[in-house]
C-alpha cells in the first residue's frame, strides 16, 4: 500500500504540473465568480439561479472530465514513452500497484478540484440568493422550487395503459391484414404507442384528465406539492396561453360521495403559456391519509381547442438543497473514476494521443448515448438487426451521462437525487465498467514488455 | 518461490533474444544463447560494442523484455518476484529520472516504493546525497541537472535499498573524471561488503580498473569471458622494470641473471584492456560474425583529417585549454562545504564513502560474503622479486631509483590506493 501511495504522489506531483491543470484551475477561477454577476436567465431569481448552477456546474464537469482524460492518458503512457516506468518496474512494486496508483493519484486530484470548484459554486449560488433585490414572491419561489430537493412522481398506469391499447390497435391491424408494408412489426407498435400517448394525454374542450399518484409521504404536512406540466395545443390559441382549471387532492371523496372530506380538494384556475413548463402549488393537505392524491385538470371553454398536458409530474419536498448538492458531485465524481480507469487502461497499450483521442470519443459518446439509442432505434429492419447484434452490446458498455445521469438536471430543477439513483450509478460506473476497464489495463500492463523495441 | 540466493548471483541460460518487425516477423537476434554465470560478490564487467546485446541482456535480468528463448535468474529467481527486485539495484544507460522532482523528492519516492520507513529514508537520502555530491543542490529540479549531475542521483537511487546486486549500465557515461574515480571506489567498497555489481560500460579503462571478471559480447553471443589478468597477461613474455639504470648497470643485472639464478621484479607486461578489446572485435569481424550493432572503424571521416592552414577547432580547444590556469576549473563542483586544507581530496571522498558503506548510525542487514580479492600477479619461487639484491647491487634505495614509478597501483580498492 506504501508503494501503491508512492506511486499516486507522483502522479499528483505529475498532474499538477501539468500546463493543461493550471488552465482549467485559472479558467474554473476566474469563470465561476463572472458568471455568477452576469447571468440573468429569464430575469427572475429562480431563473437566474438555475442558470448560473447549470452552465458553472456544466462547465466544472466538462472542464475536469477533460483534466482528466488528459492526466489518465498522459501519466503511464508518458512514463512509459520517456522510460521513467523502468526505473519504477524494476523495484519490488506489482505492475497492478502501478495501475492502482496512477488511478488513486488521478482521483484524488479530481476530488480536490472537485471539492474546491462545488464548493465555489455552491458558496456563489448562496451569495447569489442572498445579496438579491428580487421581489418576496421571487424568493419564496426560488425558496421553494429551487433551494430544495423534491421527488418527483409520474402516474405509473400511464405507460402500460398506452402500450396496451397500442397492442390492441397493432393486433386488429394483424388480424385485418392492413400492417404497413416496408415495416417491421415494432416500428409499426412504436407509431401506434405515439399515437395513443397523444390520444390518452389529449383533453378536449370540456374534458378532463385525471393522474393519480400512491405513496406520497411528505416531510411535513405544512410542505407544498407542486404539479408541473406543459401544454401543447391542436390549435394554436391566439394569445399563446392555455386556460385550464386543476383540482388536487383525493377525488375518491367525491367519486364515493363520502358526507365529511378528510383531506381537502383544492382547485386552482390557471393559465400558462404552451410549451412552457410551469408549475402550480397545493397544499400537502391534500394527500390522503394512505398517500393518495389525484390531480385532474378540465380544459374550459375558453381555450377552444384540445389541450395535451405533457410530461406531467407531481413533486414535493424529499430532502435539503445541500445533500441534492452533494450527491450531484459525487455523481460527477464517479464520472471522473471512470475517465479516469478508461484513460489510464487506454494508455497501457496506447500512445498519449491515441488513448485520448479514444478516451475523449467514449466520453463524447456517453454524453449522446440517449441520442444514439434513440437514432438507432429508428432505423429500417434490417439495420435494427444489425444493430441489435453488434452496436448495442457497445452502446450499453459506454458511460451514461446524458438525461437522468445528469446530475445538473437535478439542481436547476431541484429534483431529489435519491441515494438509490447514486448506488445504482457506482455499482455500474464504477463497480462494473470502471472495474473491468482498470482490470483489462492490469492485465495488459503485466503482460507487455516495458522496454520492448520494433525493429 | 525463492528459497535460496541461487547458486549464482546472475546465471542467464540459453538466453536468446529475437527482436522482430511490426507483424511480429523476426528481424534481429540480439542476444543469442547465451550463458553467463556471475558469481556471488563478485564485479563483472559486461562488454561489447554498440548493438551487441548487452543492455538487451540487462533488461531480460530485470524483466523489461522478455526473452525469446532460455531464462534469466537473478539471485536464483525471476526479478520480476518482488522479494528479488527488493535486492536489486539498477541504473540504466540513462539516468530515466522524472525531471520535475527535486533529487531529495526523487530518492524519497523511490524509497517509499521500497518500503523504508520514514526514519530510515531521511538517513539514507541524506548520507546518499552527500555521496555522490549533491547535497547543495538537493531542492532543485532533476530536470535542470547536467547529464553528470543525474547520473549521480541515478546512482544514489541504486542505491537507496541497500542493493545485495547492482545492475549497472553505463554508470560512469558524462560523468567528469573525479566522479569517476569515486564511482569506481564506491563499487571495490561495495564489493568488499559482499554485494555483487554486473557493470555494463563502454568506458574499457572503468572495467579493467575494478572488476574481477569479464566478458565481451559481440553479435549476441560471448567471445571471451575470464578475469582481467587471464585475458591481458602475456604469460610466455617477463619483464624487468627498473629506473633510469646505466648500461654499466644493466650489464650487472645480466650477469646476476645468468649467474645468480636469482629473480627481481617481475611482472608479464599487460596489454591496455582497450586495445585487448578492440582485438577481439576486429577478430569477430574478420570472422564477419553476425551482429545488429554498429561495426567499429579506426579512421575518422575525411573533412576531420583534411589539413588546413587556419587553426581547427580542436586546435583552438587545445590552445585555449592550455592558457587556463587550472583545469581543476572545468571540474563539476562534487561537494558543498571546502575540504580541510590538511586533509588529502581522497580522504575526503572516503569519508563520503565510509558513510554509506560502513554508517553505524543506520544498521544495514547484509550478509558479509568473504570478499575474494582481484587476483595478483603469481610469481613462482624462482621469480620472486629479491629487491635487496637489487639494491645492493645498484647502491641505492628503491625509492631513488623510481622503481615504482611505472608499477600499477594495487587493486586493493582502499581509499589510499584510490
Amino acid at each position: 500500500m506504501r508503494s501503491v501511495w508512492a506511486v499516486a504522489r507522483n502522479t499528483i506531483a505529475q498532474a499538477l504540473r501539468m500546463k493543461l491543470a493550471a488552465v482549467v484551475i485559472i479558467l474554473l477561477l476566474v469563470i465561476l465568480p463572472l458568471m455568477s454577476r452576469i447571468m440573468v436567465g429569464d430575469g427572475k431569481l429562480q431563473g437566474k439561479l438555475q442558470t448560473f448552477i447549470s452552465y458553472g456546474m456544466s462547465l466544472m464537469t466538462v472542464l475536469l472530465s477533460i483534466l482528466t482524460i488528459a492526466i489518465s492518458t498522459y501519466t503511464l503512457s508518458d512514463d512509459i514513452k520517456r522510460k521513467y516506468i523502468f526505473l519504477v518496474v524494476t523495484k519490488p512494486i506489482g505492475r497492478f500497484q502501478i495501475i492502482l496508483g496512477k488511478l488513486m493519484g488521478i482521483v484524488t486530484v479530481d476530488f480536490v478540484l472537485l471539492a474546491v470548484f462545488s464548493g465555489i459554486i455552491y458558496v456563489l449560488t448562496l451569495l447569489m440568493f442572498h445579496y438579491t433585490d428580487a421581489p418576496p414572491q421571487e424568493v419564496a419561489q426560488a425558496k421553494n422550487e429551487f433551494f430544495t430537493a423534491r421527488l418527483g412522481l409520474t402516474d405509473p398506469e400511464d405507460e402500460d395503459k398506452i402500450e396496451q391499447r397500442a397492442r390492441e390497435a397493432l393486433d386488429k391491424l394483424e388480424s385485418a391484414n392492413q400492417m404497413p408494408e416496408n415495416m417491421t412489426r415494432m416500428d409499426v407498435l412504436n407509431q401506434l404507442i405515439g399515437h395513443e400517448k397523444i390520444k390518452a394525454r389529449s383533453v378536449g374542450i370540456y374534458g378532463k384528465k385525471v393522474w393519480e399518484f400512491e405513496n406520497v409521504r411528505v416531510r411535513d404536512p405544512n410542505d407544498t406539492l407542486f404539479v408541473r406540466y406543459k401544454f401543447s395545443v391542436t390549435t394554436q390559441p391566439p394569445d399563446d396561453q392555455v386556460y385550464g382549471l386543476w383540482d388536487i387532492g383525493d377525488k375518491r371523496q367525491i367519486d364515493l360521495a363520502v358526507g365529511e372530506w378528510k383531506t381537502p380538494i383544492v382547485r386552482i384556475p390557471r393559465s400558462s403559456k404552451t410549451r412552457t413548463i410551469a408549475e402550480i402549488q397545493a397544499p400537502a393537505a391534500v394527500i390522503a391519509d394512505d398517500g393518495y392524491v389525484a390531480v385532474t385538470f378540465y380544459n374550459t371553454n375558453r381555450n377552444q381547442t384540445t389541450v395535451i398536458p405533457e410530461d406531467v409530474e407531481l413533486l414535493f419536498r424529499a430532502g435539503s438543497f445541500t445533500g441534492n448538492y452533494i450527491r450531484a458531485v459525487l455523481l460527477i465524481g464517479f464520472r471522473l473514476i471512470f475517465l479516469a480507469a478508461l484513460g489510464v487502461s487506454a494508455s497501457t497499450w496506447l500512445s498519449f494521443p491515441v488513448a485520448f483521442l479514444l478516451t475523449g470519443a467514449v466520453f463524447c459518446a456517453g454524453l449522446i448515448n440517449g441520442f444514439i439509442i434513440e437514432s438507432f432505434g429508428s432505423l429500417g429492419s434490417t439495420v435494427s438487426i444489425f444493430y441489435s447484434l453488434t452496436l448495442r452490446p457497445l452502446v450499453w458498455l459506454l458511460p451514461k451521462l446524458d438525461g437522468p445521469h445528469n446530475p445538473t438536471q437535478f439542481m436547476v430543477f431541484g429534483k431529489l437525487l435519491t441515494w438509490q439513483i447514486l448506488v445504482r450509478a457506482f455499482g455500474i460506473m464504477i463497480g462494473l465498467k470502471a472495474v473491468v476497464l482498470t482490470m483489462l489495463g492490469m492485465w495488459i500492463f503485466s503482460n507487455r514488455e516495458i522496454a520492448k523495441t520494433v525493429v | 518461490m525463492v528459497t535460496d540466493n541461487g547458486e549464482y548471483a546472475i546465471e542467464t541460460i540459453s538466453l536468446t533474444k529475437i527482436f522482430g518487425d511490426w507483424w511480429g516477423r523476426a528481424k534481429v537476434i540480439a542476444v543469442d544463447k547465451l550463458d553467463l554465470k556471475i558469481r556471488h560478490n563478485e564485479i563483472y564487467g559486461l562488454l561489447g560494442p554498440n548493438g551487441s546485446g548487452k543492455t538487451t541482456t540487462l533488461k531480460m535480468l530485470l524483466n523489461l523484455l522478455h526473452p525469446t528463448k532460455g531464462r534469466a535468474l537473478v539471485l536464483g529467481g525471476s526479478s520480476r518476484n518482488s522479494r528479488i527486485s527488493e535486492r536489486i539495484g539498477y541504473l540504466p544507460e540513462d539516468s530515466y529520472l522524472y525531471r520535475y522532482l527535486t533529487a531529495r523528492e526523487t530518492l524519497d519516492f523511490y524509497g517509499r516504493i521500497f518500503g523504508l520507513p520514514a526514519a530510515v529514508r531521511k538517513s539514507r537520502i541524506d548520507t546518499l546525497l552527500e555521496m555522490v555530491g549533491l547535497t547543495g543542490m538537493a531542492n532543485r529540479a532533476v530536470g535542470t541537472y547536467s547529464k553528470g549531475m543525474a547520473r549521480r542521483i541515478g546512482l544514489a537511487q541504486a542505491l537507496i535499498n541497500d542493493p545485495e546486486i547492482l545492475i549497472l549500465d553505463e554508470p560512469t557515461s558524462g560523468m567528469d573524471p573525479i566522479g569517476t574515480r569515486q564511482m569506481k571506489d564506491l563499487f571495490l567498497q561495495l564489493a568488499k561488503r559482499g554485494k555483487t555489481i554486473l557493470l555494463c560500460s563502454h568506458l574499457l579503462a572503468d572495467v579493467e580498473d575494478v572488476c574481477d571478471r569479464i566478458g565481451i559480447l559481440y553479435g549476441g553471443t560471448m567471445q571471451v569471458e575470464g578475469t582481467v589478468d587471464e585475458l591481458l597477461q602475456h604469460r610466455d613474455e617477463r619483464q624487468i622494470l627498473t629506473g633510469g639504470i646505466s648500461d654499466d648497470a644493466l650489464e650487472k643485472i645480466g650477469r646476476i641473471i645468468e649467474n645468480e639464478d636469482a629473480s627481481y621484479t617481475v611482472n608479464s607486461p599487460m596489454d591496455r584492456l582497450e586495445e585487448f578489446f578492440i582485438r577481439t572485435v576486429v577478430s569477430a569481424q574478420e570472422q564477419e560474425l553476425p551482429t545488429s550493432g554498429a561495426m567499429s572503424t579506426t579512421g575518422i571521416g575525411g573533412f576531420l583529417t583534411e589539413e588546413s592552414d587556419e587553426p581547427g577547432i580542436l586546435d583552438q580547444l587545445v590552445t585555449a585549454a592550455a592558457d587556463r590556469p587550472s583545469a581543476v576549473e572545468d571540474v563539476e563542483i562534487i561537494a558543498t562545504q571546502k575540504p580541510d586544507e590538511s586533509t588529502p581530496p581522497q580522504q575526503t571522498d572516503s569519508g563520503l564513502l565510509g558513510k554509506l558503506t560502513q554508517s553505524a548510525a543506520e544498521h544495514i542487514e547484509t550478509q558479509i560474503v568473504e570478499k575474494t580479492e582481484p587476483a595478483e600477479l603469481e610469481i613462482s619461487g624462482a621469480a620472486e622479486i629479491k629487491r635487496d639484491v637489487l639494491n645492493d647491487l645498484l647502491g641505492r634505495n628503491e625509492t631513488d631509483q623510481g622503481l615504482t614509478e611505472s608499477v600499477e597501483p594495487p587493486k586493493t580498492g582502499d581509499d589510499e590506493d584510490a
